[in-house]
């Protein structure tokens, strides 16, 4: 295996409700995600897979243990310091897309970029976009795309600041399934061609089986087994 | 894209409410520009006033601040008449048909009679004689109202003294004390009625509606001056009274019949200085020999108020009486609540942005996911609320102005100062904008604060 551009040791997590119960959510001893490597993680509903996303894209703390991006421990890194590595670093496809509503597709890619170290570039955009197959579709708000090309925007957003790893979830949850083989066909082969590492949660299995590498987060995380 | 960028789509993407709360902004600063022009254009106007070339004016009995408003600024009614006896008292020996030196005359450099009650279209028509204009001076005192005066506030410097100059002519001349019925138009007048030197005017007798007197000849418009005899109609006061109402009832075998308009060309017979009156004299004091200016007048002043004759009063103190019991509190109150008008439409900008701080949750934790900072999302709020300030800003200056415009028409008439689109009142209104930009970000706090503290795992689900 390659350098690992994720890595996690010894990670936990749990949530506090209301009663004031604590709730294991996240137990991992290992878990590695190589240079340019494809993979899919699946797992039941509630068994952390959006949290484990969350960690590792720093959006959330873990109570303990290591989280390594491109070499940068994120639990040493400020605030600040994480939000720069994310923007720089990760892509991220949201389950619902998450386009901002009042944004041209280009102005979406372009608010990505603008959040990274670099600067912001309306022709790279556009090429970002053209190569996601939107070139014609490059000053259409979110509500006037379908929800394929909606998708589409979203990958060449995650793009946009040349990105070590892409983390999707749930990408295709919300399309029909003549759309998903497109949709995770788009994000294997853009990634395979930009030499983006690619880690997709998803819940399905046929979604799974068409990576050469999959996970069960039920297999790795403890507090998942517990929990399940 | 910048913060800026982001800001203005954010904008956009709520347009009717973004309109809508910089439109409430912009009433309320509408009304606090145009309190503040009208505030300073009245104080100027009134300033303008107080450096006409004399600084006395002797009328009857009465209020004094009546007796300024009315042969200063043409406003307001006049009080009494005075009789022509007393203003000889202020003339020197070789204008009095005794030969004798009047009683004050010793203290006065320059006493100019003014007899109103006439109008025309709408003016105040003021009987006088040549010596208004060629003796008196406008402009002393202060630097004169107008754009240099305002350019100078806007940037900060004070009021130069301005030495008092001559009366000037647009076109024509002055009237000769021997043209009984040649008249002077201020620049305002003549540029809204459209007369010219050569015109002939009638004024009315008391009102617009009055009884028409004989024709005037225009023998010339004055240069602007920025001053109220912009907007007066003058004339040789030897033709104001041989019009019929003008001259005091007399003893029968010594009235005199008013002359009819056919006898202009041979030189009608002035009226007998026993059937004179005049309204007001306007007195250039005299500086003694060895005695302070301040003082002639104060000792002429004392010895005028103490006799039963009339009345004298200085604009200047006059005005500033004016101002400090009436106008400053006025402007001061309009001042407040206005200000608590552009604060309510300010609390628009947070019920606005609190309003929409659901869909700006979701947007902020997207943006937080992309890598944004806590301090990129806290900027971008205050920014909208910045840009939506400025933008109901600019549409409430605007409409401000165009107030002050339309309502011009109304000062003019009522306060006797002229008002226009281009009316500013620059330090105050330059002092509006960051005022208002504070009050939008003191709004725009606590939604800004909503975002920065915004759970992103959360809100993406």
């Amino acid at each position: 295996m390659s350098t690992p551009v994720i890595e996690l040791e010894q990670v936990r997590k749990s949530f506090v409700m209301p009663g004031g119960e604590r709730v294991p959510v996240l137990d991992i001893d290992a878990f590695a995600v190589a240079d340019r490597e494809q993979c899919a993680l699946t797992g039941q509903s509630g068994s952390g897979k959006s949290t484990l996303l969350h960690v590792i894209s720093g959006i959330m703390r873990p109570d303990g243990g290591r989280v390594v991006v491109d070499g940068h421990d994120l639990t040493r890194l400020g605030e600040a310091a994480t939000d720069r590595l994310r923007a720089d670093t990760l892509g991220l496809v949201f389950q619902h897309f998450n386009l901002l509503p009042g944004f041209t597709a280009l102005e979406n890619v372009l608010v990505a970029m603008s959040f990274g170290s670099g600067r912001p570039s309306r022709p790279r955009a556009a090429d970002l976009l053209a190569s996601v197959g939107l070139s014609h579709r490059l000053h259409h708000r979110p509500g006037e795309l379908s929800i394929g090309q909606q998708q589409r925007v979203a990958v060449a957003r995650a793009l946009a600041n040349r990105p070590r790893v892409i983390l999707a979830d749930e990408p295709t949850a919300s399309i029909d399934t003549a759309h998903q083989d497109q949709v995770i066909e788009l994000l294997k082969s853009t990634c395979a061609e930009q030499g983006v590492a690619l880690l997709v949660v998803t819940h399905s299995p046929e979604v799974a089986a068409r990576f050469p590498k999959r996970l069960r987060l039920e297999d790795f995380n403890r507090a998942a087994t517990h929990h399940g | 894209m910048s913060l800026f960028g982001i800001a203005w789509r954010n904008i956009r993407q709520r347009l009717l409410t973004s309109v809508l709360t910089a439109l409430s902004l912009g009433l309320g600063v509408a009304l606090v520009v145009s309190t503040l022009v009208i505030g300073d254009i009245v104080k100027q106007a009134f300033n303008s006033g107080s450096g006409l070339g004399y600084n006395m004016i002797v009328g009857a009995k009465g209020s004094p601040l009546q007796l300024v408003l009315n042969s200063v600024y043409l406003i307001s009614k006049p009080i009494e008449n005075i009789s022509w006896a007393f203003y000889e008292e202020f003339l020197p020996a070789a204008a009095r048909t005794d030969g004798a030196a009047g009683r004050y005359a010793g203290s006065v450099q320059t006493a100019v009679p003014i007899c109103m009650g006439d109008y025309f279209r709408g003016f105040r028509v003021v009987g006088t004689n040549a010596a208004y204009f060629d003796k008196l001076t406008w402009g002393g005192g202060g630097a004169p109202a107008g754009l240099g005066r305002r350019l100078r506030r806007a940037v900060g410097l004070a009021d130069a003294r301005v030495e008092p100059r001559a009366f000037a002519f647009a076109s024509g001349r002055n009237f000769r004390d021997d043209e009984f019925f040649g008249g002077v138009l201020g620049c305002d007048v003549a540029a809204k009625l459209g007369l010219r030197a050569g015109d002939p005017f009638a004024p009315t007798h008391g009102a617009d509606d009055g009884l028409v007197h004989d024709p005037f000849t225009v023998t010339g418009i004055l240069a602007r001056t920025d001053t109220p005899v912009d907007r007066g109609v003058y004339v040789n006061m030897e033709g104001f009274y041989l019009q019929e109402g003008h001259a005091k009832p007399a003893a029968e075998e010594a009235a005199v019949k008013p002359a009819p308009v056919d006898d202009h060309a041979t030189s009608p017979v002035p009226l007998p200085a026993s059937q004179r009156e005049v309204t007001a004299i306007l007195v250039e004091t005299a500086a003694l020999p060895g005695l302070p200016a301040e003082l002639t007048a104060m000792g002429l002043r004392t010895a005028i108020n103490e006799g039963r004759d009339g009345q004298a009063a200085e604009p200047i103190r006059e005005i500033s009486v004016l101002l400090d019991l009436f106008v400053r509190p006025l402007e001061l109150l309009l001042l407040l609540v206005t200000t608590l008008v552009v604060i309510v439409s300010a609390i628009g900008i947070l019920v606005s942005m609190v309003g929409s701080s659901l869909e700006r949750s979701r947007d902020v934790a997207v943006m937080r996911a992309l890598g944004a900072r806590r301090s990129h999302v806290l900027a971008t709020v205050l920014l909208e609320a910045v840009l939506l300030a400025a933008g109901g800003g600019i549409v409430g200056w605007g409409l401000g102005h165009a107030l002050v415009a339309a309502v011009g028409p109304l000062i003019t008439t009522n306060a006797g100062v002229s008002a226009s689109l281009l009316s500013s009142a620059p330090a105050a209104e330059m002092l509006l904008v960051p005022f208002l930009i504070g009050l939008a970000i003191l709004a725009a706090l606590i939604p800004a604060l909503a975002a920065y503290r915004t759970d992103v795992a959360k809100w993406l689900g």
